[in-house]
């Protein structure tokens, strides 16, 4: 990695440096290696997007090379058909999502940190993280069920007499966005809160000692100690989150979605599916998801960008 | 320490953010090892030059899309590799079988053998690249198929006039189908023994006022609302859950005057139809969540004990009724009756649309090596013997022929109803559905499958009411332009637009609601491009009925 203000070495020196860290060099190799051929190598399946590509028995390489050119064919007929309701649904999704699941782990680290009990601190912790490793098949249905007509919410909401008549949560597109972005959140929030944790644990207790010495109560001490000290993982978070807005789940959306509300739950992840692998238009599920690999590209350089400008940490 | 994490992380986020390009064409990256099989190609000349078993016997792999977590080690499947001297390596498809077809076929990694759905185009895209093997010169290899399939390798033609597959489940199967399943002790009671046991139909109206009956003699059962019908959830076909296009005599496809064929939207009586299912759900008689069920949610519905119907297939209950007979009373079972469209003859509906062409297409992959043991394979499975074998078991063991009749021995047809799912794993009869015939035996008239020897009550049922209501779809299966095409694009756009008005139409407030839902759907399907769509659909019709010599 590049050092922190790099004092123009001369030319001979970085030769000479280059051979003393050798070893250094032959211990990436794997690794390299790995992201070559893991990472790079099937981008050029990517040349799929601009072809009409059709498997046949002359192989993989011949079938791709000699598949006919239709150039921007399939970006044109995606961008001129159901472009903009799948952007719609993949930006709401994710962004409401953001909006809960991003500020969630930060508030359960805080929190936990402020716990003193350990037992307590324990179980809350086991508790929140615990949904990570369920499937999205079952946690689907939990939510199916949750939310169904007779189920456990409306129930609640009923006999509380907020609501008279159950209200529908699976039929109103509208609704499935939130439902989406709280299961998310759900999901997701213990486990992304161990990072801050981590994070916390860093922290010098000599300031919070230092603080209180001063008379600093809690919530100062959140405010001007826990919450500065993580700023830079919030910020390495949040570009990781937001170059990963166009990523808002897969299974979620087959699941617990609908032919009624399809065109609320259809995002570009779904929609590549069902044309590219479920109806076998290999080229076009290609061009789909090539559009949200450079989408997503751009936003991580973006966002990158910003948070270098704004408080010098960034990723690259 | 920061540095380091934040290494580590930019390495996470360069893999996830190709993840996506990674994804979509891993199925071509790891195809190209398995690419070089020109020799297949050679006519005649067939021999056995792929993998050896260690017993010396070739070894045949078989990816069945129907085997989910099945293994291939039974009784049945032990005696099958004796008899054909094969060794099957069975293909399990993990998750999707439709998505593990559709990248065994970019990758070119299919196995010797492939089981797919004859249903959907997966079949044509595996013709079209190339990857079957004509089974037409090797007829005189396949004596028992010929035998056996007779005219229905003529339907099972590919347009270039050749045979690539072999059907499963091929044959006239005037099993019923489709209709009103409903509660039979709550029908005795709110119609009478004599009326519950008839045969005559019901018309719609009638079944209307006999659910608006129940809600008000049944407000609530089992401490719960009750529901007077509970539907399957709306498929990714727009037959209106089957029972409604069948009440009205539709079939896949509205062929106009002209012989043109349009989808079922445009069908003359489609709006009627759509207007009984939406005064079902206005008047509340539908269950509200028809649309977001799923089969575990429905069957759990169907097991409160507080519903009165299902709108469906016969058989989709059965688990339910299962449980309502212990838990309730020995009447507490769904069982099938005929409802018609007002002013339809009974006569007329296609509440049993089956294809005589079978559900499944079997066939041999120009992958195989062993081409010979592979063929003698799929004949003797395809012969009575065979058939005999993997739907009623070893004979002198699972059964015999009593007075020349075929006759389960010992008490395993009584085990099977106890527990179908283990006693199909543990004997292994009926376990591999492979190359099935419908029909009955013709030496001595019994059913193909030994565990359908004796009809249950749901069965009867369905027989005895659920008449005149079968056709054969096999003339428009397969229709939908497929694989990287202008129209195949379209058409799915079609299927989007059709699957998702319908339930909201079903839902509509109003009937006024509901056709505006409807001519809505009408403008988006214009514009969509549905008239190219049916257009090659057309085309593709018109051929076949040449091919099939029917025109």
């Amino acid at each position: 990695m590049a050092r922190q203000k790099p004092a123009r070495p001369p030319k001979k020196a970085l030769k000479k440096r280059l051979w003393n860290q050798r070893y250094l060099f032959l211990l990436m190799i794997p690794a390299v290696v790995w992201v070559a051929l893991i990472c790079y190598a099937p981008m050029t399946g990517l040349y799929m997007a601009f072809t009409n590509y059709r498997p046949t028995q002359s192989g993989y390489w011949s079938d791709l090379l000699n598949a006919p050119f239709v150039g921007m064919d399939w970006f044109e007929y995606f961008f001129q058909n159901d472009f903009g309701m799948i952007m719609r649904n993949t930006l709401a999704t994710s962004l409401l999502t953001l909006l809960f699941s991003f500020p969630a782990p930060i508030l359960i680290a805080v929190f936990l940190n402020e716990l003193k009990n350990m037992k307590v601190k324990k179980a809350v912790q086991t508790a929140s993280y615990l949904p990570y490793f369920i499937s999205w098949v079952i946690a689907s249905n939990i939510f199916l069920t949750f939310l169904s007509g007779s189920g456990v919410v409306n129930d609640l909401l009923m006999a509380l007499h907020i609501i008279d008549e159950p209200v529908l949560f699976f039929q109103n597109g509208r609704y499935f966005w939130w439902i989406i972005a709280f299961a998310n959140t759900w999901k997701n929030m213990g486990y992304n809160a161990i990072i801050y944790l981590a994070a916390i644990s860093g922290v010098d207790q000599g300031l919070y000692e230092a603080a209180e010495v001063d008379g600093a109560n809690r919530v100062q001490k959140i405010w001007h100690i826990t919450l500065p000290a993580i700023r830079g993982t919030i910020c390495i978070m949040l570009i990781l989150a937001i170059g990963g807005i166009l990523n808002t789940g897969f299974e979620q959306q087959l699941l617990m979605g609908n032919n009624a509300i399809l065109n609320y739950s259809d995002v570009l992840d779904t929609y590549a599916y069902r044309y590219g692998l479920t109806k076998g238009m290999y080229s076009y599920g290609t061009a789909v998801g090539m559009f949200k690999s450079v989408v997503s590209f751009i936003l991580v350089m973006g966002a990158n960008k910003i948070t270098s400008k704004l408080n010098d940490t960034a990723l690259f | 320490m920061k540095r380091k994490l934040a290494l580590l992380l930019t390495a996470a986020l360069v893999a996830g953010a190709l993840g996506a390009c990674a994804k979509t064409s891993s199925g071509g990256g790891d195809g190209s090892a398995a690419s070089d099989t020109g020799s297949g190609d050679a006519v005649a000349a067939v021999s056995n030059e792929g993998e050896m078993a260690e017993d010396g016997t070739p070894i045949i792999s078989f990816f069945d899309k129907n085997s989910g977590t099945r293994t291939f080690d039974d009784p049945i499947a032990q005696e099958l590799m004796k008899r054909t001297g094969v060794t099957i390596n069975l293909i399990s498809p993990t998750g999707d079988p439709a998505e593990k077809l559709s990248l065994m076929l970019a990758g070119q990694d299919y196995p010797d053998i492939v089981l797919m759905d004859r249903g959907s185009d997966i079949v044509n895209q595996y013709i079209e690249a190339g990857a079957l093997v004509d089974l037409s010169q090797y007829l005189d290899k396949l004596p028992n198929v010929a035998k056996m399939y007779g005219e229905t390798l003529n339907k099972t033609r590919y347009t270039d006039g050749d045979n690539y597959y072999l059907s499963n489940w091929y044959g006239y199967d005037p099993d019923p189908v489709n209709g009103f399943i409903m509660r039979y002790d709550i029908m005795i009671d709110l119609v009478g023994q004599e009326r519950a046991d008839s045969d005559e139909p019901f018309t719609f109206s009638e079944m209307v006022e006999l659910l608006k009956q129940f809600k008000e003699k049944y407000p609530q059962m089992n401490g719960a609302d009750s529901v007077a019908l509970v539907a399957a959830e709306p498929g990714t076909s727009d037959n209106l859950n089957g029972v409604f296009a069948g009440m009205y005599g539709m079939k896949t496809y509205y062929v106009d005057d002209n012989g043109d064929l349009h989808y079922r939207v445009s069908h003359p009586e489609y709006l009627d139809a759509i207007h009984d299912m939406n005064l079902l759900y206005r008047e509340g008689l539908l269950d509200k969540e028809w649309t977001s069920n799923n089969e575990e949610l429905r069957n759990q519905k169907l097991s409160q004990g507080n519903v009165f119907g299902y709108i469906g297939a016969y058989w989709d209950p059965w688990t339910p009724s299962a449980a309502l007979k212990q838990s309730d009373n020995e009447n507490a079972e769904y069982l099938a009756y005929k409802v018609v469209a007002d002013g339809h003859d009974a006569d007329q509906t296609t509440l049993s649309g089956r294809s005589s062409l079978g559900w499944d297409a079997i066939a041999i992959t120009k992958n195989c090596k062993n081409l010979d043991a592979a063929l003698a394979f799929v004949d003797y499975c395809a012969s009575q013997e065979g058939q005999d074998l993997l739907l009623w078991g070893i004979e002198g063991q699972d059964w015999e022929f009593v007075d020349g009749v075929r006759t389960p021995i010992g008490d395993i047809v009584q085990r099977y109803k106890a527990d179908p799912t283990n006693v199909v794993n543990d004997t292994g009869i009926t376990k591999w559905t492979w190359f099935v015939k419908n029909d009955r035996h013709e030496d001595d008239d019994t059913t193909n499958r030994i565990f359908w020897n004796e009809q249950d009550r749901s069965a009867q049922f369905a027989y005895k009411n659920i008449t005149n209501a079968y056709w054969d779809t096999a003339e428009f299966d397969n229709l939908v332009p497929a694989g990287n095409s202008t129209e195949a694009l379209k058409a799915q756009k079609v299927q989007d637009i059709i699957n998702q008005a319908y339930p909201n139409m079903v839902n509509a407030a109003t009937q006024e609601e509901c056709d505006a839902v409807y001519q809505q759907m009408m403008t988006d399907l214009e514009q969509a491009g549905i008239a190219d769509v049916e257009a090659a659909m057309t085309q593709s019709y018109k051929d076949r009925m040449e091919l099939w010599g029917m025109n």
